[in-house]
């Protein structure tokens, strides 16, 4: 019992680990990013940079999953009845297969290409402003000149994403559009999703000597929280091992002395019929161990049991807010392999 | 547009005519024309008003004397001079930007884009009503959707829909003005057509030598109980009104 409840603690702290990194890195990171000195504190349109076209050129193809060149500027977005300040977003929809977009479910339309003059936004925002598809939204955010820029925006389509916060702090535009409205044509930040993360550091070498002006930081820099949860569960993963297994040691020891006191005169009567003491001994041994064995293996069979029972993921989505705050989704997926 | 014609007039005082512009051949008149119009008039003027507001909530009411000048049509500064509570707080309006002074805090700031569509100072005019000029004109399509002849006015219903780009929240708009440019009413439409806010004028009289609403009221449609209601008590649209008085200096209560 005790190995079949430290193998699935193990398995759902695993998948909690795994959920928290794939989050992280789905949320618009990807592994790496690069951008302009400075934007994370205060980012803004003035920390934008111009990407040459042939930055690609040094990268392993093999190593990448794909890339997105996307220009992200906070905004205010305003409906008939609320006013929200959000990150709106240009993308350029063909790129986005690497972050949640793609498996996002959607109301109305998606963006048909960069030069799309419609928004995206999440279900959360769509209801804090009480409007629907096909309205108009009016966003206001600073150009690259510094002056306020305005405009109204019809809808396209509700996204829904795994989080709420996702929802309500997201909003989509082609980023011809985006550009065309703060007047530039510079871009702030370029994420690149790896097939593997064992290809990040040798691909961030190559993007810093591409971009030797410009920050090329990998998803643990960028979302410390989730790096750091990440981490965590790996030590909480051990400790929790330590401390059951800690209790495992007395219980078995309690075990083994029991049964020998038990039998202490089966043992003495075997001593009395010229068995030797190293003898007894392994014969207690051996018992224990095979003893230990079947409930190893049972215990593992029902780990097994049970992780093929919820492998489809235990739903808490009455604990949505609260997850989310930690990166985590609703849904929790035990894996069975480990994360790095 | 539509607000500068209307809310800003309201509180400021700009939209002020005479009986001696009204339009006279009925026929050639269009919802530009109508708009244009009530703007033209108070082109390049600059007054000094005092007016008070009333903020009327269900459990509680709440009345403010304000002083109120402006130059042309862009600036424009509003100073609360009662109750104590809210005596010196003053907004400034040069152009398209807005500021904000609490003496309270002694220090003014400047209005961020976030805070424009709010509720200014508690009232049910939103800091984009006071706020809004005549270049948001560019954003409607208007056209005149009723004529009618009342009182010895001609009543026009001008209805305003803003283009697909507008940075305008509302559906539509409509303006009921007679054709003495008087603003009667002014109601706020969300996407659905849904009416969501309305401004009505409910007394029109001279002041300062010109006939202009001198009570309106603004609020949101189907709550009876929740509005704001603005009233001239002296208007002087010829006053001499010193430049000094639109800066942030000014606005702190210096002179």
């Amino acid at each position: 019992m005790a190995v079949a409840g430290v193998l699935l603690l193990n398995t759902l702290l695993r998948g909690m680990q795994h959920d928290m990194m794939n989050t992280a890195i789905d949320n618009l990171t990807g592994h790496i990013k690069v951008l302009r000195p400075g934007y994370l504190d205060d980012p803004g349109i003035e920390r934008s940079f111009a990407a040459p076209a042939d930055w690609q050129r040094d990268l392993d193809p093999e190593a990448l999953e794909g890339w997105a060149a996307r220009i992200r500027v906070p905004a205010v977005i305003m409906s008939e009845r609320e006013t929200r300040g959000i990150q709106l977003v240009g993308i350029d929809p063909e790129q986005e297969s690497i972050s949640f977009l793609r498996t996002a479910a959607f109301e109305g339309e998606r963006l048909s290409g960069a030069d799309d003059r419609r928004l995206v936004i999440g279900q959360r925002l769509a209801d804090d402003l009480a409007t629907l598809a096909a309205r108009r939204l009016v966003l206001v955010t600073q150009g690259a000149d510094g002056r306020t820029r305005e405009a109204g925006f019809r809808i396209a389509g509700i996204y829904r994403a795994q989080m709420s916060l996702v929802e309500s702090a997201f909003v989509f535009t082609g980023r011809d559009t985006l550009q065309d409205l703060l007047g530039t044509q510079a871009v702030t930040e370029i994420s690149i999703r790896l097939v593997d993360e064992s290809h990040e550091a040798t691909t961030m070498e190559a993007l810093a000597t591409v971009f030797d002006d410009l920050d090329v930081k990998s998803w643990r820099q960028l979302e410390p929280q989730a790096a750091t949860m990440v981490a965590f569960a790996d030590t909480s993963i051990y400790i929790y091992f330590l401390i059951v297994m800690g209790a495992l040691v007395f219980g078995l020891v309690n075990t083994l002395v029991t049964a020998v006191m038990e039998r202490i005169r089966e043992l003495g009567m075997l001593r009395a019929l010229g068995m030797r003491p190293r003898s007894v001994v392994a014969q207690v041994v051996t018992e224990s161990s095979l003893i230990m064995a079947v409930g190893v293996a049972i215990g593992i069979a029902i780990a097994g049991g049970v992780f093929t029972l919820v492998a489809d993921g235990i739903d808490l989505t009455a604990f949505d807010d609260s997850l989310a705050s930690f990166g985590m989704r609703p849904i929790f997926v035990p894996v069975a392999e480990a994360t790095r | 547009m539509a607000k500068a014609a209307g809310t800003i007039a309201a509180l400021v005082g700009f939209v002020a005519a005479t009986s001696t512009a009204a339009v006279e051949n009925p026929a050639e008149v269009t919802g530009w024309r109508l708009l244009e119009g009530a703007l033209d008039l108070t082109r390049g003027v600059s007054s000094y008003t005092e007016l008070t507001m009333t903020i009327h909530r269900p459990s509680w009411e709440r009345e403010m004397a304000i002083s109120a000048w402006t130059r042309g049509r862009e600036d424009a500064l509003i100073r609360f001079t009662a109750p104590p509570k809210s005596a010196g707080v003053a907004t400034l309006k040069r152009g398209d930007r807005m500021w904000t002074y609490a003496p309270r805090i002694g220090r003014e700031f400047s209005l961020p884009s976030s805070m424009m569509s709010q509720q200014w100072e508690g009232s049910d005019f939103s800091y984009n009503d006071l706020s809004r000029t005549d270049k948001y004109l560019r954003h409607y399509d208007v056209g005149i959707a009723h004529t009618e002849e009342r009182g010895g006015h001609t009543i026009y219903t001008l209805e305003l829909i803003p283009h697909d780009d507008a940075p305008v929240v509302w559906g539509k708009e409509t303006l009921i003005l007679r054709d003495d440019y008087v603003i009667l009413a002014q109601t706020f439409y969300d996407q659905g057509l849904e009416p969501l806010k309305r401004m009505q004028t409910l007394e029109v009289g001279e002041l300062g030598g010109r006939t202009i609403p001198i009570t309106m009221r603004m609020s949101p449609v189907g709550e009876d109980d929740r509005w704001t209601e603005i009233r001239y008590l002296r208007a002087d649209f010829e006053a001499d009104v010193d430049d000094g008085l639109f800066t942030t200096f000014a606005l702190r209560g210096g002179r």
